[in-house]
């Protein structure tokens, strides 16, 4: 789908937009691959390819040569220039993103398909609950009577 | 093309619909449901894909708008400051609701009498309180007896785990003294009349792969097939037809899967289509007898919409709340402010909802029916990284009153992908509800922070949540006065002897809780009206 020189761009666009942890324990979007999502997400957004090339056009391919605070800035503007596309590209590379099931378990949530096997949650034993509802039992009846 | 007709024909396979024809299965009248979505298959469910919290965003939507698909009609929300949400398949709405169960309570039937808004229901809690435990019973509920918010009665299952945020919510509340309670659910915390339990995968609204979760295509509808129910999926009813000199409704037009336009023949016809999809379908029911819409002589037809107007309020904790860890929207439930109070400057009431967090992308997109992606950049890696993980909210979940000018009405121009028209709505938030909402933030605030948060997050504006339309009701009110209320006391058109509305739409008033429990029991108390009076059902 893209180019090398695009590909270059739009993985440092990426990396701008969800960058990689200080310690290099989470990758950036970038450096993840969600360039190869991109093109794949009509089902997300209209034109998807048209609005990551209108950010890249208005970018240039100068964009990879300049400092990390220059970048900012310059996407700073883009989205100002261009918020539709802009705000496309971003939502995108959230889902892209997020949508691996390498990147959930940086966040605390599983890799795997939540069904079936879901998460193991442990009911609160009765003891426990009595002890959390106790005050509320206490106080008694909260309704009104509509009679 | 013409059908073999049928006793009793009901329009829509959601909530109310399976009801109904539950409570009917034993007059051995044979009835057939006309439902416009498919039935849905095990390969269906999106929570069984790796990528699936991508379909939040695509055909598994709960915003029809978004979703697109051919069984869906689109809704022109415009002139609102909340967009209806629903889903289109056997199991309707049930299919991605979130399982929330509360019921209402004795005061929510006579928000006139005590306080002087809205409307009395012509039927009480009491009369309701029967049926709101055989649909339990149908429907399999999981809780805590005991609640002090309500008259005495208990769940069937044991609660659902409220897990690490439940339990650090609760000790907020009783720090400062205010109710809370786990919430009732129609979800499965053991296994139970052949269904499997809740499996906590979090994704509710992704409809429930493990079946736990009580939406009718797991309850109702294999019951009802089993006993003969005719259920034809993928057909859109386009207009009831009615006898222009007897004012009876004959049955139906309906687009079915052929893509053929069929007619279908009833005695009795019932409407559940719910709070959005009935008016709009009786609107579009235009004869010679009813110009202006089925039974809609006195112009109440689509009136009164009334929603649960909602904002959030976040604390982040110091250690990982594991929020996307079991059901999505149910953990605990505060109802420390759902009555009225006359110290504070509303009436009515609202209540505090421990929904769990969410997963990853959903919150880096702004959270659940809310479009505003949280920054990108630095700020979102920092966001990310030692905000979304330390999360617990509360819901502000607001009673809303009846207003005429909140409405439902046919699209001038949008039709669905049959080509009938698309309702239009218009609606704005009152100011009785913005004060609440208001009350409610302070509220949460103060919980938040002696549940032990370290810092409490809330929006800048005072806009509600966009894809909050899940209840929508009103807009078909029941009462004893034909000249101000659409059915009578037991869904009856008074306009029409033999139409019978059983969804949310009949509502008078909205009550603070989500209303699914309430549209099941009423739509089989209507059933047992049916049943108690069908020798003179249409006098």
């Amino acid at each position: 789908m893209w180019t090398q020189t695009q590909r270059t761009l739009l993985d440092t666009i990426l990396d701008e937009l969800v960058p990689p942890s200080n310690d290099g324990t989470i990758p950036g979007a970038g450096s993840l691959g969600v360039a190869d999502f991109l093109p794949t997400a009509d089902a997300y957004a209209p034109n998807p390819v048209e609005a990551t090339q209108a950010v890249m056009t208005a970018l240039g391919d100068s964009f990879v040569e300049l400092t990390r605070p220059e970048k900012v800035a310059a996407l700073h503007l883009i989205e100002t220039q261009q918020p539709d596309a802009f705000a496309t590209l971003v939502r995108l590379t959230y889902m892209g993103y997020y949508s691996r099931p390498d990147t959930r378990p940086l966040f605390g949530v599983g890799a795997h398909p939540v069904h079936p096997q879901g998460y193991p949650v442990p009911r609160e034993d009765e003891a426990l609950m009595d002890e959390l509802t106790a005050p509320v039992r206490a106080r008694g009846k909260v309704y009104r009577d509509a009679k | 093309m013409q059908n073999e007709p049928v006793d009793v024909l009901i329009i829509g396979a959601g909530a109310s619909g399976a009801a109904t024809a539950w409570s009917l299965l034993e007059t051995r009248m044979r009835i057939l449901c006309l439902e416009q979505g498919p039935h849905l298959e095990d390969k269906d469910y999106p929570s069984r894909d790796d990528g699936y919290e991508l379909a939040r965003y695509g055909n598994f939507s709960c915003d029809p708008n978004v979703r697109g698909l051919k069984q869906d009609y689109p809704i022109n929300a415009d002139d609102s400051c909340i967009t209806p949400v629903n889903f289109n398949a056997v199991g309707g709405s049930t299919i991605n609701f979130l399982g929330h169960w509360p019921r209402m309570k004795p005061s929510d039937f006579r928000t006139l009498s005590l306080d002087g808004v809205g409307a009395d229901w012509p039927l009480d809690y009491d009369t309701l309180a029967p049926f709101y435990d055989m649909n339990d019973r149908n429907t399999g509920v999981s809780g805590l007896g005991g609640n002090p918010a309500y008259p005495d009665y208990a769940p069937e299952l044991p609660p659902i785990p409220i897990g690490k945020l439940g339990q650090t919510l609760a000790k907020g509340f009783n720090a400062k003294g205010y109710h809370w309670w786990p919430s009732d659910v129609s979800i499965l915390s053991q296994d139970h009349d052949g269904r499997h339990k809740c499996v906590n995968a979090g994704t509710c609204d992704l409809g429930c792969a493990a079946g736990a979760k009580g939406g009718t295509n797991f309850t109702y509808w294999p019951m009802l097939e089993n006993a003969g129910v005719e259920l034809r999926s993928e057909c859109r009813v386009r207009e009831i037809l009615v006898d222009q000199l007897t004012g009876f409704a004959t049955g139906v037009l309906y687009h079915g899967a052929d893509g053929q336009l069929h007619e279908q023949k009833a005695e009795l016809v019932v409407v559940a289509c719910n709070g959005v999809g009935t008016p709009r379908l009786l609107l579009n029911s235009k004869s010679k007898a009813f110009p202006d819409g089925l039974a809609n002589r006195n112009g109440m037809v689509g009136k009164n919409l009334m929603f649960h107007p909602l904002t959030g309020v976040t604390g982040v904790f110091g250690e990982p709340m594991l929020g996307h860890e079991g059901p999505m929207a149910c953990s605990i439930l505060s109802q420390e402010f759902y009555e009225t109070d006359s110290t504070r400057d509303f009436v009515r009431g609202y209540g505090l909802h421990s929904g769990r967090s969410t997963t990853p992308m959903t919150f880096a997109l702004g959270g659940y029916g809310i479009d505003s992606p949280i920054p990108w950049g630095a700020e979102h890696r920092e966001t990310m990284d030692n905000v979304y993980p330390y999360l617990a909210g509360l819901t502000v979940v607001s009673e809303d009153l009846p207003e005429e000018q909140n409405c439902v009405t046919l699209d001038p121009d949008m039709t669905d992908s049959d080509g009938i028209p698309a309702p239009k709505i218009t609606y704005r938030l009152g100011e009785n509800t913005r004060k609440m909402l208001r009350h409610g933030e302070e509220r949460a605030k103060e919980i938040l922070l002696a549940a032990g948060a370290k810092k409490v997050l809330s929006k800048a504006d005072d806009k509600v949540w966009w894809r909050a339309g899940w209840h929508q009701m009103g807009t078909c009110r029941m009462g004893d006065d034909p000249t101000t209320s659409v059915v009578n006391g037991w869904g009856r058109s008074h306009d029409v002897k033999n139409l019978f509305i059983v969804d949310g739409s009949i509502f008078p008033t909205a009550g603070a809780v989500n209303p699914t429990s309430t549209i099941q029991a009423m739509s089989l108390y209507i059933g047992d009206r049916i049943k108690t009076n069908i020798e003179t059902l249409f006098e």
